[in-house]
């Protein structure tokens, strides 16, 4: 395990250089993100780990560019999405990427059905009717298409994000603790198909989580602390995530 | 743990007081409309008393009353007697007949402090026979200085001689006024009475001494002081002020009745977004006593800021616009400081806001401590309504069409003689009253249904539009409250607008009638020489239409040889043609059709149609004296006939009939507009008339514009009070947006997270709270267009029903274009919240 990889932004799906996110100025000013670059690779399944407050939320807006770095670039496919008007960027969200949150996914006022495909509605595209059809199989919400969030469960809520982050075939699919309020049994489902999307649709995957057994599904953790790149794990499984998170701990 | 559970609600409310000012803005509004009504009607009623020109100010003791026997003009020569008196003035009156038209002579002494003219030209008259007029009235009957004519009038019954000898002005100029010192007008009129003296007292003399001696001298006559009379005059004016301000009155309290309802419901909506914050501190053990307790302090607490900020700006208004207007040249008076009353008008606020609350308070304290642990969206609003309110709200919405049904059971009938409108007319209000309520009730259930026809063409223009109509339809609780208030003021100012147009055409029809063109001229009883109708229609550029007519009123119906109806002097007949005149050219009929008319075929009046039991299409005998002819009815006519003829015949019936062919009146239209137009022509008739004796001009415009100006006026008056409603229907949509906007943060966040563009966000608000506006214009007009019919057919005026499709179009238009405006703001303001931040946002 090396501290700082390369980053291989030539070929990743997404990548940030020289990020720096500082939050407020003076006295009180924060360094959430403290010079990241990091690359995540196409039709690979990464998770971001790191102690609370080390900076990963943070890292995942502004690669999605739902927010703006200080400093350093953020790279979609190449796209630089750096210092771009909040116009081009809100297309390049709509149009490229998916998202999950950890919760608040929903409109509440739109059916299940209406909720998955409202990117593409906004887009004033059709949905790709095979893929939705497929989706909406293997996520096993046949019949709740037509219920209110209101109306379902935590798990389904999530599985129901789901299917709205990956009906787009979006570029990239940002998940923040997508299993964060599941319990196992519905975690490991949200998590079987996010690696799924990955293995048989290409999707490429960035999921924040605290999570070792989340953590071992991905192909790749990446490590923060202090909003500094603390390290990568390949091939991660429960007791390697587990010992880098300890051993992580002990340093700071 | 009360305290606290109270600190943290009244905190969060004092920490914002942005919001807190939002959330009671229609209470702002209310107490700023009645406590600006309440200052109104003060400036209006001291303008009134301080601009009052009746007794003048001087007069210390005014002898004689309305209601009792008048002075005697022996009276008036006692009461000059009395030692003490610097002056008496005997105030009298006479309605004068002149070849020109008609004059009011009226008793002033023309110069020192009891005269109430002004001479400007000429002199002022002392010898009876002797006269001042005022400027209108030397134009309208072409009368100048040196002008003599003759009339009759007062006692005097054969004409004698009056000389204009000099030109007056007044406070209150009508048109037909004429003035004269009161020996002149006894003398000239032969008066026995007056109406009664004015009296000033010399300087050296004891009021209450002359007092006494006058009531010696006059026995029986009531002696008031003059500051008395200036009293009661200025009591009278000020009732009439009070007797307007109790309609303006009701107009306001509909007003604050909607905002009450918009503070309910932005309170819900508030009390929505705090609902995990309240479930928490359930959850921790707050009470549901507590809870409540704490949402009505902060209702009062709200409802204490609006009501001081609503009654410090009325009052600022109140004196800076009589202080503005005075600056202008407008003696305008300022408001008193009525302490009292803006105490009362606070009170008021605080109770209603407090009530306005409880029902909100009430529902949010009801949340069950598991929602704090459900995630934010999830909570969704409820979307239907209690069986309590359902059976409520039904119940109340068959009182509404039980007492409709009544209401048009007690609608005049056709020919119905005697109607009395206070039943039926109580009986609509009465329903109106229970079908909004039944509106506020139901309300949430009707929201969808509307919306899936409003919102259709909506739907269709994209994603933004159907989630735009989304947001509206999963919310019909906050949906309904909004909409309920546009409604409200949807119907009454659409049941204004009908009911002003149906007004307007019944006073159209009306003055088609009584007024059909500028001016007549009449033979006052005898024909007009030929000359003066041919020098009118030869004044082409002063007279625009010239139209002779005969008239003569014995003119009687016939069935064989059997007289019909009951009136002994005849009908009054005329041949003046309807269709030449504009005004009368498209009159409405209730029976047949005017375009039959001809030889041999008449037109009735109602009211000579019922008198002879005719129809449209009997026949019947038309008889003036012994000559005869048969003719045929075509037309009733639905109410009086032009020139209040009761019959229309033809020209030739009326040769047939021996009627001779001298005209016995004309009618003219000036050429020229205004003012300016309507003198020429008065000049061109009166030379047309020139020298022939007992002719007569009346300028009926005049009349037409006062009407007009009245409906009008009246009109106007009632679509300002009811935009009263309005206002706060409008504030209601935009607070209500502005606070939905707040508590629907996250949901902002998360459409601009998965790619809605600023714009997009921007246009989706706005359109929603359009979408309120088009929600409640819609209802409104379906309640308010019948119900305006029914008020319209209660009143039993014959006024006609009248759908004005433009107005009502642009009222909507315009209600749904304020109600979009409304939302711009809060709209622009979530479209610049960062997503990150949006979704962080504690919901
Ligand atoms: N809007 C903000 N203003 C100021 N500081 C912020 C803001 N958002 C985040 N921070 C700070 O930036 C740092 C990184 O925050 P971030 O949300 O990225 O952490 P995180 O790794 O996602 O933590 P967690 O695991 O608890 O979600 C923290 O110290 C946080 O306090
Ligand atoms: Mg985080």
């Amino acid at each position: 395990m090396t501290t700082h990889a390369p980053p291989q932004t030539s070929h990743a799906a997404v990548a940030a250089v020289d990020l720096v996110k500082v939050y407020g100025s003076g006295e009180t000013a924060v360094r959430a993100l403290d010079g990241v670059s990091v690359g995540f690779g196409r039709a690979e399944f990464t998770a971001i780990m790191g102690s609370s407050g080390s900076g990963k939320s943070t890292l995942m807006h502004c690669l999605a560019g739902l927010d703006t770095a200080t400093s350093g670039r953020v790279l979609l496919g190449g796209t630089e999405l750096t210092g771009r008007s909040d116009r081009t960027l809100t297309r390049v969200r709509r149009e490229r990427i998916g998202f999950v949150f950890q919760s608040f996914n929903l409109l509440p006022q739109l059916t299940a059905a209406q909720n998955i495909t409202l990117p593409l509605d906004l887009a004033g595209r059709r949905p790709d009717a095979d893929l939705l059809a497929h989706l909406v199989r293997v996520l096993g919400l046949g019949d709740r298409l037509n219920h209110r969030p209101s109306e379902l469960s935590g798990g389904q809520q999530q599985r129901v994000a789901l299917a709205r982050a990956l009906v787009a075939r979006p570029e990239v699919v940002f998940a923040d603790e997508p299993t964060g309020n599941l319990d196992s049994r519905s975690g490991a489902e949200v998590l079987t198909i996010l690696r799924d999307s990955v293995r048989d649709l290409g999707q490429t995957v960035v999921m924040v989580t605290h999570d070792p057994i989340a953590a071992a599904y991905a192909d790749r953790v990446v490590l923060l602390a202090d909003g500094r790149l603390a390290g990568e794990i390949d091939k991660p499984d429960q007791v390697s995530v587990t010992d880098a998170l300890r051993e992580l701990a002990a340093r700071a | 743990m009360r305290a606290t559970v109270l600190r943290t609600q009244t905190a969060a409310a004092a920490r914002r007081p942005g919001r807190l000012i939002l959330t009671g803005l229609a209470i702002l509004v209310a107490s700023f409309v009645v406590f600006g009504t309440v200052l109104v009607q003060q400036i209006t009623e001291r303008t009134v008393r301080d601009n009052l020109s009746g007794t003048p100010a001087v007069t210390d003791l005014v002898i004689g009353s309305p209601g009792e026997p008048p002075p005697t003009v022996a009276d008036v020569r006692q009461i000059r007697a009395v030692p003490g008196v610097a002056e008496a003035v005997a105030r009298a009156s006479a309605g004068i007949s002149v070849g020109e038209g008609y004059l009011n002579l009226q008793a002033d002494p023309g110069t020192g402090p009891l005269s109430t003219v002004r001479l400007i030209e000429g002199s002022y008259p002392d010898q009876p026979g002797e006269i001042a007029v005022t400027p209108r009235t030397a134009e309208r009957l072409g009368l100048s200085v040196g002008t003599t004519t003759s009339g009759t009038g007062g006692e005097l019954t054969a004409p004698a001689a009056l000389t204009v000898t000099g030109v007056v002005e007044t406070a209150a100029d009508a048109g037909y006024d004429a003035y004269a010192p009161d020996s002149a007008v006894i003398a000239w009129a032969r008066l026995t009475g007056v109406e009664r003296v004015d009296l000033r007292v010399s300087a050296d003399a004891s009021t209450e001494v002359v007092r006494q001696r006058v009531s010696a001298a006059v026995a029986g006559q009531p002696i008031r002081s003059g500051a008395e009379v200036r009293e009661a005059e200025a009591n009278a004016a000020a009732e009439e002020v009070g007797r307007l301000f109790i309609l303006v009155g009701m107009f306001v309290s509909i007003a604050v009745v909607a905002a009450a309802l918009v503070v309910t419901s932005t309170f819900r909506i508030v009390f929505a977004q705090r609902m995990r914050q309240l479930a928490l501190l359930r959850a921790v053990g707050a009470s549901r006593g507590t809870l409540v307790r704490a949402l009505t302090a902060e209702g009062a607490l709200t409802g204490l800021v609006a009501g001081v900020v609503g009654v410090v700006s009325a009052l600022a208004l109140g004196y800076a616009l009589p202080a503005v207007l005075r600056a202008t040249g407008r003696a305008v008076s300022a408001p008193g400081l009525p302490l009292a009353t803006a105490v009362l008008v606070v009170i008021g606020a605080v109770v209603l806001t407090v009530l306005a609350v409880l029902a909100p308070a009430l529902s949010a304290a009801r949340v069950s401590p598991l929602e704090a642990l459900r995630t934010a969206s999830t909570t969704a609003g409820r979307r239907g309504i209690g069986v309590l309110r359902l059976v409520g709200g039904l119940i109340l919405a068959i009182g509404a069409v039980l007492a409709a049904v009544a209401t048009i059971s007690q609608l005049p009938k056709p020919d119905q003689s005697s109607y009395d409108p206070a039943m039926p007319l109580l009986l609509l209000v009465g329903s109106g009253a229970l079908a909004f309520f039944a509106l506020v009730a139901l309300g949430p259930l009707l929201v969808r249904p509307v919306l899936a026809v409003v919102g259709w063409p909506l739907r269709q223009l994209g994603p933004l539009g159907r989630m735009s109509v989304g947001g509206i339809g999963g919310a019909p609780r906050r949906a309904a409250a909004v909409s309920v208030v546009v409604a409200l003021g949807t119907t009454l100012i659409s049941g204004v607008v009908i009911g002003g147009t149906s007004l307007q055409v019944l006073a159209d029809r009306e003055m088609a009638l009584a007024a059909p063109t500028d001016f007549e001229v009449t033979g006052n009883g005898a024909t007009l020489p030929p000359a003066v109708v041919s020098r009118a229609e030869a004044a082409h550029g002063a007279l625009a239409r010239v139209v002779p007519y005969r008239k003569v009123d014995d003119a009687t119906l016939l069935r064989g040889a059997d007289r019909l109806g009951a009136v002994e002097s005849g009908y009054p007949m005329s041949d003046l043609d309807v269709a030449v005149l504009p005004s009368t050219g498209d009159l409405d009929v209730a029976q047949g059709s005017l375009d039959d008319r001809g030889p041999g075929r008449i037109v009735l009046n109602s009211w000579v149609a019922r008198d002879a039991g005719l129809r449209a299409g009997d026949t019947a005998t038309l008889a003036v004296a012994t000559r005869r002819v048969d003719v045929r009815v075509v037309a009733v006519l639905p109410g009086d006939g032009p020139l209040h003829a009761g019959i229309l015949a033809d020209p030739a019936d009326l040769d047939r009939l021996g009627v001779p062919s001298a005209y016995t009146g004309l009618l003219a239209d000036a050429a020229g507009a205004g003012e300016d137009g309507r003198t020429a022509g008065v000049r061109a008739l009166r030379q047309a008339i020139a020298g022939s004796d007992g002719v007569g001009l009346t300028v009926l415009a005049d009349e037409r514009d006062r009407n007009d100006a009245l409906v009008r006026t009246l009109v106007w008056i009632a679509v300002g009070l009811v935009s009263l409603t309005v206002l706060i229907a409008v504030v209601g949509v935009g607070s209500t947006t502005a606070l939905s906007v707040v508590e629907r943060v996250r949901e902002s966040g998360l459409l601009r997270a998965i790619g809605l563009s600023r714009t997009g966000l921007r246009t989706m608000l706005t359109v929603e709270s359009g979408l309120y506006g088009l929600i409640g214009a819609s209802i409104g007009l379906v309640l308010g267009v019948p119900y305006a019919w029914l008020a319209v057919q209660a009143l039993g005026i014959a006024a006609p029903l009248t759908a004005p499709l433009l107005p009502l179009a642009g009222l909507f238009v315009v209600l749904v274009g304020l109600t979009a405006l409304a939302g711009v703001l809060p709209a622009r303001r979530a479209s610049r919240v960062s997503p990150v931040v949006a979704l962080g946002t504690d919901g």
